[in-house]
């Protein structure tokens, strides 16, 4: 048999790329979950779910199809959470080997190329969720002449879109309808990693303070704050920083300064040791310059031992 | 003298043939894409510039006042001319004769002819300087590259610079040795500044080829040097083209003109994902334009470009290192090797605005099919000197098997171009395993119209994120959209939303959340199983059903 050359090698070698490419294309389609498999695999978590569960989707991209299966069940601070506290177990739904967590499952169930794992966690207990309360609180804006009170009302939603910021909800704390920005109320912010987070939309005014106030709160162990600002003010890395005060009953127990960059991030304060089973929590937003501040904030009083 | 065969007339019908076939294939498929954000501005820039010209055909004395220039041509003043006018003549044309299926087909068309015309110039030019199959090779694996397949299909600027400047390239090479050509290098670099700002960068990479060549020259102590005709044709005519195709520079002409130049040179940057990092401001990572070529175009194509360059080293070695007279007088290769780089290092430069879209560098790739068609012939002309003497069936089969890759994923990403990766990054889900862009300008509504008709049968709206009002009547007065589905200024009062899925266009699938309190879409639009489009509908639309 003739020796090949070079020439011919390489001939061969494009040869074969070029059916490579051929054939990984269908075998990637392939490789695509059918309907059935995550129709299966949905309701297989259906089946067992609690109202403590969260849903996780591994990779992150097919969270949309998850949701699509699965999103009924989810709340929107299941869907946007602000940490993990009040979780009792996790459900992952993953194709393609991808996954959220290195523990070994309780749970693993495998529906054509969807795989199912379920995972129990120690997380705190949550004593009493203030974005979920919001309705609840009241919300004063401060000038020089004195505190103004601002109403829960209805009020015109935003139009929504790229770079709008957080949705408007239909109810909210209406501060100056001239400043369509300055309201206090439950939305989702895209924080500076692009997830969401459920939390209190409280735009600073500047240095007078838009205070929320929450009466009668069980404070539990620890008050847990976190807050962000809006990805797209956010990033540019350009804008002063916000000061959220945390004051219970009178007393400042705490101050998130937040600057761009830090992400969603915050604050503890331990509240065990102040000897109060319930109390006044008021929190209160500033910043000197209050341009670009899409600020949002999510906070809960704890039980626990705070590993989460 | 130019080291070049002249064309035959079997080049130029081969030639015909890749262009009407090229043409035909896009005006058959153009219905499955809707108008996508750039195309709805500039349809709407062409509708005003027609209004302009019937005036100037009805009351050319008014239409020649500065008022009425500035009326009809304010509008999409970034962009010059020459495409927009030859969408509007298209359309006045579709208006008289009805020339057109649909309005969309009217404004595309010039779009699709550029595209035909550019196969024709690749083999043409490919045909001039190597075997004719190798040239077909390059001609045929530019057109089926999935995202060049895609835009060609648009009324857009991008594959018409492409063709533009290839074909400034083109005359400016023939110019080198014959005179005829000198006045044409000023006219298609005039149609190239006329069509897009990538021109700017054509007498750079001339000025470099040339001086390469007068240097070979001067150390081969020739006398009959290559002419610079060229250059005066080009700083002269080129100009003189874009102003006079272009009324909005009539008045305030220098003002106008730096106002477009400082546009593109202050460009706003589009937020781009790429490996799984959000872009929205310089720099992009210098890979950029190369991996995303690497990820989109046929990996055979590539490496047989790599073996056209190998294969072709010696014509670009540099004047110091080529012994006098041995260099061949056009230099061919190294015209095309700057060609070919120019886009991808513009777009490569640290400072560069981002842009994002491998469309900012397509005027690249008609060089490197141009080389993969080099390749393609030195590997089978050696192989066939060494296994298979005397019979050419192989080279044929192995020419078609290397078309095939892209052959294929062009015709699986129609519709979805945009999100097509090929399987050097794991294909559509690898890519988004990888966190690479998923797509833009919100076209991928067109593959929506089905359901959404279903989904209204009795009408209702639509809030349609990155998809334009102005791409969204176009639907409508294509007859795909019908008109009592309508377009919703406000998500919370649509009854659905749609998200088109970017990293950063999470933001909007939050606020759908909000605005309806629920996670839940009610489709999603997957391409290989990639969510494209996610649908929410409106809770108070839902009850009513």
């Amino acid at each position: 048999m003739r020796k090949l050359s070079l020439a011919a090698w390489v001939w061969v070698l494009i040869a074969g790329l070029a059916v490579f490419e051929l054939v990984a294309h269908p075998l990637i389609r392939a490789a695509t979950p059918s309907d059935d498999s995550w129709e299966a695999a949905s309701d297989f978590i259906r089946t067992r779910y609690e109202p403590t569960d969260r849903i996780v989707a591994a990779p992150s991209w097919i969270d949309p199809i998850v949701r699509h299966h699965l999103g009924d069940l989810l709340s929107l601070r299941l869907a946007a959470p602000s940490d993990l506290a009040g979780i009792e177990r996790v459900w992952e739904v993953g194709i393609r080997g991808a996954t959220t967590r290195a523990e070994t499952p309780t749970i693993e169930e495998h529906f054509g190329r969807v795989r199912v794992r379920m995972w129990p966690i120690s997380t705190d207990e949550v004593a009493y969720d203030f974005v979920e309360n919001v309705a609840q609180a009241q919300v004063h804006l401060v000038t020089e002449t004195g505190a103004k009170t601002c109403p829960w009302q209805d009020a015109p939603p935003a139009r929504g879109g790229l770079g709008h910021g957080p949705m408007t909800p239909l109810r909210r704390f209406v501060c100056d309808p001239r400043r369509p920005w300055l309201w206090v109320g439950a939305t989702v912010l895209q924080d500076l990693e692009l997830q969401p987070r459920r939390c209190i939309w409280q735009h600073p005014a500047g240095t007078d303070p838009v205070r929320v106030i929450f009466a009668d709160v069980p404070l539990g162990d620890r008050l847990v704050v976190r807050g962000g600002i809006d990805y797209n003010s956010e990033r540019q890395r350009i804008h002063g920083p916000v000061t959220l005060r945390v004051w219970i009953n009178d007393r400042l127990a705490g101050e998130l300064d937040h600057r761009d960059g830090d992400g969603w991030s915050g604050i503890d304060i331990e509240t065990a040791a102040l000897g109060l089973k319930r109390g006044e929590i008021r929190f209160e937003t500033t910043a000197e310059d209050p341009s670009a501040r899409l600020f949002c904030w999510s906070a809960s009083t704890r039980k626990g031992p705070g590993d989460d | 003298m130019i080291d070049a065969r002249s064309l035959k007339g079997r080049d130029h019908l081969i030639g015909v043939g890749l262009c009407l076939a090229y043409v035909l294939l896009l005006f058959a498929t153009a219905s499955d894409l809707a108008m996508s954000r750039d195309e709805s501005f500039y349809v709407h820039a062409a509708k005003s510039y027609s209004t302009w010209l019937s005036q100037l055909f009805s009351d050319p004395a008014t239409a020649l006042t500065r008022d009425s220039i500035d009326r009809a041509w304010a509008y999409n003043w970034e962009h010059p001319a020459w495409m927009k006018l030859s969408f509007a003549w298209s359309w006045l044309a579709h208006e008289r004769w009805g020339l057109f299926p649909n309005e969309s087909l009217a404004f595309r068309f010039p779009g699709m002819v550029t595209g035909g015309l550019l196969l024709w110039l690749i083999y043409a030019w490919g045909a001039s300087v190597m075997r004719w199959q190798g040239a077909l090779f390059a001609a045929l694996a530019f057109a089926l590259m999935p995202r060049v397949f895609y835009h060609s299909h648009l009324a857009c600027f991008d594959v018409p610079i492409a063709f533009f400047m290839t074909l400034t390239a083109y005359a400016y090479w023939r110019a080198l040795a014959d005179r005829r050509w000198v006045l044409l290098v000023g006219l298609a670099f005039g149609l190239a500044l006329a069509t897009k700002h990538n021109s700017w960068m054509l007498p750079a990479i001339f000025l470099i080829h040339f001086s390469w060549i007068r240097w070979d020259e001067a150390r081969a102590g020739r006398l009959d040097r290559a002419s610079i005709a060229w250059l005066p044709s080009m700083l002269i005519i080129g100009p003189l083209v874009l102003i006079g195709s272009w009324p909005w520079l009539w008045h305030d002409t220098w003002r106008r003109w730096a106002s477009y130049a400082a546009f593109h040179l202050n460009h706003v940057h589009y937020t781009y994902e790429y490996f799984g990092v959000s872009y929205f401001e310089p720099p992009l990572p210098i890979s950029v334009p190369f991996v995303m070529t690497l990820f989109t175009v046929s990996l055979t194509v590539i490496v047989l470009a790599m073996l056209g360059l190998y294969g072709r080293r010696a014509e670009l070695r540099p004047p110091w290192r080529t012994d006098p007279g041995e260099a061949k007088a056009s230099r061919t290769e190294v015209l095309w090797l700057g060609c070919l780089l120019a886009p991808l290092l513009a777009i490569a430069l640290p400072s560069s605005p981002i842009f994002g879209g491998t469309k900012h560098w397509i005027t690249a790739y008609p060089f490197l099919t141009l080389f993969a068609g080099w390749g393609l012939v030195a590997i089978s002309e050696r192989a066939e000197l060494d296994v298979w003497r005397g019979h050419r069936w192989p080279s044929w089969t192995f020419a078609a098997l290397c078309l095939l890759p892209g052959a294929a994923e062009t015709a699986h990403s129609h519709r979805f171009a945009l999100s097509h990766y090929t399987p050097l990054a794991g294909g559509v889900p690898g890519a988004a395993d990888l966190g690479m862009n998923r797509q833009f300008w919100g076209f991928t509504t067109g593959s929506l119209t089905e359901w959404l008709r279903g989904r209204l049968p009795e009408g209702g709206s639509v809030w349609i994120c990155d998809t334009t009002a102005g791409a969204w009547a176009m639907l409508q007065k294509d007859g795909i959209m019908p008109s009592n589905i309508r377009a919703a200024a406000s998500m919370s009062s649509a009854d659905l939303v749609l998200v088109h899925h970017e990293a950063h266009f999470n933001e909007v699938d939050y606020q759908a959340w909000v605005a309806f309190g629920s996670v839940r879409p009610v489709y999603v639009l997957r391409y290989d199983g990639v969510p494209i489009i996610s649908v929410y509908e409106n809770p108070r639309a839902a009850a009513m059903d």
